[in-house]
């Protein structure tokens, strides 16, 4: 088990109307689930929130945490992350589905 | 002084069939006779060519060439394609063979590294697939092939089915050489549906207790392609396929290839590229081509084998396979392994380890697998002059020198960043360098493709365009920048990764309008076998272990 929180810098993200959350994957066996909310309290970081079954991946988690806040408006977020042990790929690819959902229109 | 050359060769194989004598009746030898042939025919110090293929073996003559012992057969110089059977391994383990050259050696490959490592294995070289039959016509000449075919008729014509592969580039310099021909068969008939080998170059025929093996290689379930892979058949469709409108191709036999062959009906369709791209294929009948083939996206498939199951679908579509004139499938692996080499705009397949310098291989410290042909189509053709869209723009990416080729192949290497069970697939350096494994190879690391050769390294990441990098640094960047989060990819610096997407180099999937929230496997044409077998109409007969229904 890890568990960790830290707040990576980010440009502020313009929040499309209406939209309060977004939610990418499922906590299940080798998926993880990345849920993006507001965060009242900051506009210019990104604040994590992870929890990993595997322990001993920290430094990959910082580096991806720390590229995706680098490049992609994300500041006042609070993003929370449920990992059931996927695979170092499947984190990027969570994070950016759960931001593409986010800045899609609801209709 | 030796004599001069006269017919030596003729006449020592007319020595070799005399004391055959009375165990053939004609070409046609019982099965239970074969280990006493074989004692007859092969002398001491031959080239003998045991007929192993990606797909089909000569298993019976294997299995019985596997009983001599050192008494009846040593000092072998064994040639052949792929170790695969037990029975291979077999002839080394009983000391018989003094050299062998060979090219693949995929379910054999760890016992292969231990022979190596217990020097039981006088390896002389490891080739590709072409390279090993062009020195059949050099200086590995076989004295005696063991080969098999599906059937024979009473005159001893063969026909080889849809697995062709490798038999007549087996046979023909063989038969030409005075060498002796001797093939194993499934079945004796009348008539044969086409005659892929004529009588005149088979010596000797054995009806096999057993039909030879054969294994379904290329089946790739549509079930078991995960959104990762589909992101990257997405990101590949737009920032490759489409780009540079491939109109010709080789495909890899991975899911990553799979997912983008069942994207072509639905994604591809979306982009309006039905028409521009993917018309002529080399690859063996994949399954997963079915929904691209029903929906009229393909031209033409050559292949250098065949397809357990496919046999009824090619046989009904004849407009885009090669079929003999009653429908049967026709492969050919010289001639396909030629086609994708010389004829095609780009190769697109996986890889298992990709260094920090774009170099990749499929050996990892305790199995040595070799090549089989995918050095043959991931490389640069310097011998190729004639241009296409594809080649041209490629080559002007490359910044060609008044000293080069104008034009350039698509070499592009398709790889997640990890392997199953967390293993990276870019390294600082291949396993293949092991200075163990370099040693047994007589100091050359057994490198699958070549960074220089490379122009696209496509990860979930991104596409890396290797080819239009300046200096080798800004390739190890372009590497870096796509790795992910493995350890290359962790000493990425953030300036220059920017500084390669700035000017194209690097392309994230949104750089391409790719969105990571439209990946869904509803995109897959087919979402299983059972898909896959509706798509054909009924006409694809999958093999027993992907039926679940």
């Amino acid at each position: 088990m890890e568990k960790f929180v830290k707040a990576f810098p980010s440009k502020p993200l313009t929040w499309p109307r209406g939209k309060q959350w977004a939610l990418a994957g499922v906590v299940g066996s080798g998926n993880l689930e990345v849920l993006f909310e507001r965060n009242p309290k900051t506009t210019d970081q990104m604040d994590c929130h992870v929890e990993s079954s595997i322990p001993g991946y920290k430094d990959s988690w910082l580096a991806a945490l720390g590229d995706f806040a680098s490049n992609y408006p994300v500041g006042g977020t609070k993003v929370t992350i449920h990992d059931q042990g996927a695979d170092p790929i499947v984190v990027t690819f969570r994070l950016r589905q759960a931001y593409d959902h986010l800045l899609k229109k609801t209709t | 002084m030796s004599p001069a050359p006269k017919d030596t060769r003729r006449r020592n194989k007319a020595e070799r069939m005399r004391r055959v004598g009375k165990l053939a009746s004609g070409k046609f030898v019982s099965a239970k006779s074969v280990p006493e042939v074989l004692k007859l025919i092969i002398e001491t110090g031959d080239i003998l060519c045991l007929e192993g293929d990606n797909q089909k073996q000569a298993d019976f003559l294997a299995n019985q060439l596997a009983t001599l012992t050192k008494k009846d057969l040593r000092d072998i110089h064994l040639v052949m394609s792929c170790l695969t059977l037990p029975a291979h391994i077999e002839l080394f383990k009983k000391g018989l063979i003094s050299q062998v050259d060979f090219c693949y050696a995929g379910p054999q490959g760890q016992a292969v590294a231990q022979l190596l490592a217990d020097g039981k294995f006088p390896l002389g070289a490891i080739h590709t697939y072409n390279e090993i039959y062009a020195r059949y016509y050099v200086d590995l000449t076989p004295r005696v092939a063991l080969i098999a075919a599906v059937q024979a008729d009473r005159q001893g014509n063969l026909y080889l089915a849809a697995n062709t592969e490798d038999t007549p580039a087996i046979v023909e310099p063989t038969a030409f050489s005075d060498g002796i021909v001797f093939a194993q068969v499934n079945e004796i008939v009348d008539k044969l549906p086409r005659i892929d080998i004529p009588a005149d170059q088979v010596d000797l025929i054995v009806e096999a207790p057993y039909p030879m093996h054969l294994t379904a290689l290329f089946t790739r379930d549509p079930a078991a392609i995960t959104d990762v892979q589909i992101l990257m058949a997405m990101i590949a469709l737009r920032g490759i396929y489409q780009k540079y409108e491939v109109q010709s191709l080789n495909h890899g036999v991975g899911f990553n290839t799979a997912a983008i062959e069942l994207l072509l009906p639905t994604y591809g369709e979306q982009l309006g590229l039905k028409g521009k791209i993917c018309k002529y294929w080399m690859v063996n009948p994949l399954p997963t081509m079915i929904p691209a083939i029903e929906s009229g996206w393909v031209e033409g498939v050559f292949s250098v084998g065949g397809e357990v199951g496919m046999e009824r679908y090619t046989a009904a579509r004849s407009d885009i396979f090669y079929t003999g004139r009653d429908g049967s499938f026709h492969s050919n692996r010289a001639m396909g392994q030629l086609a994708g080499h010389y004829g095609v705009d780009m190769f697109i397949g996986a890889t298992l380890q990709i260094d920090v310098n774009g170099n990749s291989s499929t050996v990892s410290k305790k199995r040595i697998t070799g090549f089989g042909g995918a050095p043959n189509m991931g490389c640069q053709p310097m011998g190729r002059r004639h241009p296409t869209k594809a080649w041209l723009q490629a080559g002007a990416e490359s910044n060609p020198g008044p000293g080069s080729i104008p034009g350039r192949k698509l070499v592009v290497q398709l790889a997640e960043t990890f392997q199953s069970g967390r293993v990276p697939t870019f390294v600082e350096e291949l396993d293949a360098q092991d200075p163990a494994i370099k040693k047994a190879l007589h100091g050359v690391a057994p490198v699958m493709i070549y960074g220089d050769d490379v122009t696209h390294v496509v990860t979930e990441e991104g596409i890396a365009n290797l080819m239009a990098c300046r200096t080798i640094e800004e390739r190890r960047a372009a590497i870096r920048g796509v790795a992910g989060y493995t350890p290359v990819g962790l000493k990425r610096k953030r300036s220059e990764t920017r500084e390669l997407r700035s000017r194209g180099i690097i392309q994230l999937p949104e750089d391409l309008g790719v969105s990571p929230s439209d990946v869904s496997r509803s995109l897959l044409a087919a979402q299983d076998i059972k898909g896959l077998v509706r798509w054909s109409g009924g006409l694809y007969d999958p093999p027993a272990q992907f039926v679940d229904w």
